[in-house]
């Protein structure tokens, strides 16, 4: 006799562990397009030299199905719950399952410390051979209308986890000082990130948390083809630091800049969440549950 | 743009010499990896006299800022403190070329350009770096997994140089 809540977690399970090996291998719709066109306008042959090789990697990922990038990143997951569904635990443990099935497909990179507190801080601890091991982020999880469960798959890698920022900004009720403040860090960040052109993912909210769960929905949410004014004055003074690919120099640092903004508070201070995604990145894939 | 160049592993004094900034090298031969964790530790090793009777020479060696897995090689930040600060200290030792992404410090650059060394830059295309890969062998600090010093043989990896005899494509 066939067990049919076995057989919902089991492709709860194979929708989940396909989401990750789609987003760690695929490229986000839009970003191609977008570095074929930062390539039309650039004149710096190092530049150009290395913004091909991406677009050829990425063709070539998506192809053979390998990891875009050897550092696979921490999968974050985003649930959104249609109001007319249910999750319970044990859906949850088969979304957990699910991802270290898809980084055992991938292949995800082992990169998971072993041990206790300390020996997972200064790791004194011994590496796991298992990408599987590799557990996510708590996950995030909101109501939206309709009847779906949508699971989205974000890999985040280290390089941006190191130049990144979460921090107050006060605004003197002027969105223009919040713009220059993220353009100030965002052109330091990109100019040591290496991997660039980068696409800026920004939250804005009322605490730390909120501001960085905002940030993960404008990495869902965003989009190459259509930018905000707020957005595109980001993209455009960032790219006047000169960066370029790879920081060697060029006219695209940045492709885009993918904003969301949260509720505020009544306050002269709003808090500001800066991820600036390397050239791989978003990495994501969405599972229809 | 500049030159391109194929050179083999170990490299000559005399090949550094005739590399400038922004020239593009196809990298062929034995080459050693190493990161945060284990670049450090190689150089306490080689201070305690322990890498020569393990038969592992620095002279002429490159090594690659990646971690190894089979998920793929790929640079990692160049610019982290465990690893610029062992760039000088393995010049010394002969390494000729430094791999990896991102900004160095004037300093560092200028101790490169001391001791006859490079630093060169690889896009972080894992994909295309995997068809460069004949050969990977784990050769020190196995327990730190991906993160070990590994032995490849790479056949043309494309790498553009990045600091030269004192200058950068940062300046």
């Amino acid at each position: 006799m066939i067990d049919t809540a076995d057989m919902e977690m089991k492709v709860i399970i194979e929708k989940i562990a396909e989401a990750v090996v789609a987003a760690g291998s695929g490229t986000m719709a839009g970003r191609l397009d977008a570095l074929e066109a930062a390539i039309k306008e650039e004149s710096d042959e190092a530049s150009l030299w290395a913004m091909r090789q991406m677009v050829h990697n990425a063709h070539c990922a998506s192809d053979l199905t390998v990891p875009v990038c050897d550092d696979t990143g921490i999968p974050h997951l985003y649930i959104e719950l249609g109001r007319s569904r249910a999750l319970t635990g044990k859906m949850l443990e088969a979304i957990r399952e699910g991802v270290a099935e898809g980084l055992r497909r991938l292949p995800g990179r082992p990169m998971a410390i072993l041990g206790g507190d300390m020996e997972r801080l200064d790791q004194s601890g011994v590496l796991s051979e298992d990408p599987g091991d590799v557990l996510p982020a708590p996950f995030l999880i909101r109501p939206v209308e309709g009847d779906e469960i949508r699971v989205h798959v974000l890999m985040f890698g280290g390089g941006p986890a190191i130049r990144g920022k979460t921090e107050a900004v006060f605004h003197h009720f002027d969105t223009e000082v919040i713009k220059e403040e993220i353009v100030r860090w965002a052109t330091d960040a990109v100019h040591k990130l290496g991997c660039t052109p980068a696409t800026l993912s920004i939250g804005i909210g009322r605490s730390q948390p909120e501001a960085s769960a905002l940030m993960v929905e404008a990495q869902i949410n965003g989009c190459y083809r259509e930018q905000t004014r707020f957005e595109q004055a980001i993209t455009d003074a960032v790219n006047k630091s000169g960066v370029g690919a790879l920081g060697i120099g060029g006219k695209t640092s940045v492709l885009a800049t993918f904003v969301r903004i949260g509720p505020q508070r009544a306050s002269g201070v709003r808090i500001v969440c800066l991820r600036p995604s390397c050239c791989v990145e978003p990495r994501k894939a969405v599972a229809l549950l | 743009m500049g030159k391109t160049m194929r050179i083999n592993t170990p490299i000559d004094v005399s090949v550094i010499d005739q590399l400038d900034v922004r020239d593009r090298v196809l990298l062929s031969g034995t080459i050693l990896t190493g990161r945060d964790a284990a670049l450090p530790r190689l150089l306490k090793m080689e201070e305690k006299g322990e890498l020569s009777p393990l038969g592992i020479d620095l002279q002429g060696a490159v090594i690659f800022h990646s971690a190894v897995s089979d998920a793929g090689l790929g640079p990692t930040s160049s610019n982290k403190e465990g690893i610029e600060n062992s760039i000088i200290p393995l010049a010394k030792l002969g390494v000729r070329i430094h791999l990896g992404k991102g900004e160095l410090s004037a300093k560092t650059i200028r101790g490169l350009a001391e001791h006859a060394s490079l630093y060169a830059v690889i896009p972080p295309v894992s994909a295309l770096i995997r068809s460069c890969v004949e050969k990977t062998e784990r050769l020190l600090f196995p327990e730190w997994g991906m993160e070990a010093i590994y032995k490849i043989e790479v056949k043309d990896l494309p790498i553009l140089i990045a600091a030269s005899k004192g200058f950068s494509v940062y300046d």
